[in-house]
């Protein structure tokens, strides 16, 4: 007769451990691309908080769990079913190449757009048109394009408007989204330079310090001494 | 508004250079510790001022329009007599650095006549018929007492001169105010309760038909308007302080409030100009012209409802307009009620009738100054961090801004982190169980960036104001030399002391504009 081999407890995988092993797999896909972190799988009350970091090695080994860096803390590890990919919260977006932002790639879609707008100075530019650019020959998505409008709209450079039909707006339909330049460039007003932030006062970092017979005051001040040395 | 530290500081140093530290003191002391008796003043000031003297300053701040006389009626079966306050007003004590723009404004408008009396009324604070007559037959070039009154009956017609208000009006006990049952709809449009020194403008003004009489009297019957029977509360009261001449005649003064009125108006044809074209701002002139006379109060959001034809035969008034069709009037309107994510309608449109929407203009000027600020001083993704937030209206979390914004996540709590201590944005913290850290929100929050600005543009007021007095404090000695004979360098000295007076003078007169942007219009 031949001796059967008793299993080894302390192997993973062992019987002992799979209930328990497949509940934090379900907890982990629960979150899809989010997964979960140690800390909180540690504080999971249906799993004993002891043998967390031996399932996850374990599940890690069966290649049924993968471990991601979240980018804003590189310290803090996520544990995610390898079915899904890392949301945008750990990797930082579609913009972000290894943790860091892409801000070259950035300006040069940016400026790829105004060059766009300004061959368009006297009409607009509808928004499936720049999508249909952007998306055949900058490889970006349809959201991305959007982002880089939005972005150029918050810088200010250019403007979001609604067909009417009529005008410069005579090729598109009515009530289109469409794009154009902001400033004079295409015949719009430009905004103000600002009175106050002409003057040394408006831009200056120690403002809140400054006082008539302070260390800082208007009479000893070397931003005034500058901008008045014409 | 609420006066702020540098707003107080400010005030103070206009009444010190026009005034003395003395009479400063005393409107410090209102200014810091609001309404007070002239006992209180006296010994709550921070000089040695004894009674008299306070009496006798008050007069002068009376007489100048920067105090004004009150008090409240003592409750029900009181016993106690109404005890004489003063409350300073801050507005009038800004509008004494702006006498130039009103004076412009009448020398434009009625003439260089009128603009000669006006300025007797803004140096004198306030002055009789008699007296404005007398003040010119004193004056090198006289015009004589028939064109003193012509040009005075001109002022008051056109609102920009006004009687004096009641001395001392009285005020009703608030807490002895019935309670006042309130519908749900009268809840809904509830006005915003009013301060202190609104009540008691609003008590010691006329009415209208005594406060612009069409018809001058020289003498008698009117100046009975002048003591205390025109007070709306009204009880006549004996006077702490005697403010008035004891001759007889109405007491006039400059009406600021139709001052603002008027550059509001230019501020908005201006911004226009600048954001849309020349055309639409002559026809936005032409609608502020139709529609003056309806405009109960300065601040109003909206004009009242005007035809197309109405605002066409005010276009065709003026000579810029004389040559525009009705045509191109509809197309500018057209542009004026047009909205982008650049910029909102300046008009709306309602069943055929168009509104100037004054609220949105004025906006739009805020805006630019505000976010000019930001980018010169926090650069430019802060700036788009900033506009993001305004956009928005609400809480948003550090990485959604940096999402938005396209700026690196890590670098966007410090940038947000600096415009928060400056006071531009409003940031609240919110815990989540399970988080590591809490996360962060931040607000654009308008109200609390206005006042920040403003203060800081008070600020900035005074530094230009002490900057200048000390560039020529320390050429004093060259500058009273006679120009003609001085040659080389010192010459050329003068010259640049002349350049940074005028650029200084020039800078506090635009920042004078802003200021009035955020504050008055």
């Amino acid at each position: 007769m031949s001796k059967r081999k008793r299993p080894d407890p302390k192997s993973p995988g062992g019987d002992l451990n799979e209930p328990h092993e497949k509940k934090l797999l379900d907890l982990i896909r629960i979150n899809q691309g989010r997964g979960a972190t140690m800390f909180e799988l540690k504080r999971e009350k249906t799993i004993p908080a002891t043998i967390v970091t031996r399932l996850i090695a374990s599940l890690r080994k069966k290649n049924l769990i993968k471990e991601v860096a979240n980018m804003n803390n590189k310290g803090v590890k996520h544990y995610l079913a390898m079915e899904f990919e890392p949301c945008s919260e750990l990797t930082g977006g579609e913009w972000y190449t290894d943790g860091a932002l892409d801000l070259s790639k950035i300006e040069d879609l940016k400026a790829k757009c105004v060059m766009i707008l300004e061959r368009h100075r006297q009409r607009v530019v509808t928004l499936e048109v720049l999508c249909g650019y952007f998306v055949k020959e900058e490889k970006l998505s349809v959201d991305q394009t959007k982002e880089i409008l939005k972005n150029l709209i918050l810088d200010n450079l250019i403007m979001e408007v609604k067909s009417n039909g009529m005008n410069e707006f005579a090729s598109t339909r009515i009530g289109e989204v469409c794009y154009r330049l902001t400033g004079k460039k295409s015949g719009n007003g430009e905004p103000r330079a600002g009175a106050f932030a002409s003057i040394p006062c408006g831009v200056c970092p120690h403002i809140a310090i400054c006082s008539p017979d302070g260390v800082i005051s208007p009479t000893t001040c070397v931003y005034f001494q500058k901008w008045l040395d014409f | 508004m609420a006066m702020s530290e540098f707003g107080i500081v400010y005030a103070v140093h206009i009444i010190t250079v026009q005034f003395g530290s003395v009479v400063s003191k005393v409107c410090e002391c209102l200014l810091r510790k609001g309404p007070l008796s002239s006992r209180d003043i006296s010994r709550l000031a921070e000089s040695d001022i004894n009674h008299n003297q306070v009496k006798h300053i008050l007069y002068l701040l009376i007489q100048h329009n920067c105090v004004q006389a009150f008090s409240i009626e003592p409750p029900d079966g009181s016993e106690s007599k109404a005890i004489v306050q003063y409350i300073v007003l801050f507005n009038n004590i800004l509008h004494r650095v702006r006498y130039n723009k009103f004076s412009r404004i009448v020398n434009e408008e009625l003439g260089s006549e009128c603009g000669a009396v006006l300025d007797g009324l803004l140096s004198n604070g306030r002055l009789r018929l008699g007296q404005l007559i007398e003040r010119d037959r004193d004056s090198g070039k006289t015009i004589g007492s028939e064109a003193i009154r012509d040009s005075l009956q001109k002022l008051v017609a056109a609102r920009f001169v006004e009687r004096i208000p009641s001395p001392e009006p009285v005020l009703g006990n608030k807490d002895q105010e019935p309670a006042k049952k309130r519908g749900a709809k009268a809840a809904k449009i509830l006005k915003e309760p009013e301060t202190l020194e609104e009540r008691v403008v609003e008590a010691a003004t006329p009415v209208d038909a005594i406060r612009f009489p069409l018809i001058f009297e020289e003498h008698s019957n009117s100046s009975l308007a002048d003591d205390d029977s025109n007070i709306t509360e009204g009880k006549r009261k004996q006077r702490d302080v005697d403010s008035s001449d004891p001759s007889s005649g109405v007491i006039w003064r400059p009406n600021f409030e139709e001052f603002i009125h008027r550059l509001r108006h230019k501020a908005c044809v201006e911004i226009v100009k600048e954001r849309r074209d020349e055309g639409c701002a002559i026809v936005l002139r032409a609608m502020l012209e139709v529609g003056r006379s309806q405009e109960k109060k300065v601040k109003t959001d909206n004009s009242a409802p005007m035809s197309v034809g109405s605002i066409y035969e005010e276009v065709i008034k003026t000579e810029a307009g004389r040559t525009m069709l009705q045509e191109r009037v509809e197309a500018c309107l057209d542009q004026l009620s047009a909205t982008s994510s650049y910029l909102p309608a300046f008009v709306t449109e309602m069943n055929d009738s168009y509104i100037v929407d004054f609220k949105s203009i004025i906006s739009v000027a805020q805006k630019d100054e505000i976010e000019a600020v930001v980018m010169r001083r926090y650069g430019k993704e802060a700036f788009r961090m900033f506009r993001y937030l305004s956009q928005e209206g609400r809480f948003v979390e550090t990485d959604k801004i940096a999402d938005a914004a396209l700026t690196e996540k890590k670098d966007t709590p410090q940038i947000l982190l600096k415009m928060w201590k400056d006071g531009y944005l409003h940031m609240q913290k919110l815990a989540i169980t399970g988080t590591y850290v809490p996360f962060l929100l931040w607000k654009v929050n308008k109200l609390i960036v206005t006042r920040q600005m403003l203060d800081e543009m008070y600020h900035a007021s005074l530094n230009l104001n002490l900057r200048l007095a000390h560039e020529l404090e320390s050429e004093k000695e060259l500058l009273m030399l006679p120009s003609d004979k001085l040659e080389g360098p010192l010459k050329e000295r003068v010259k640049k002391v002349r350049a940074k007076r005028l650029l200084l003078s020039s800078t506090m007169f635009k920042l004078d504009d802003a200021i009035m942007l955020f504050h008055d219009f």
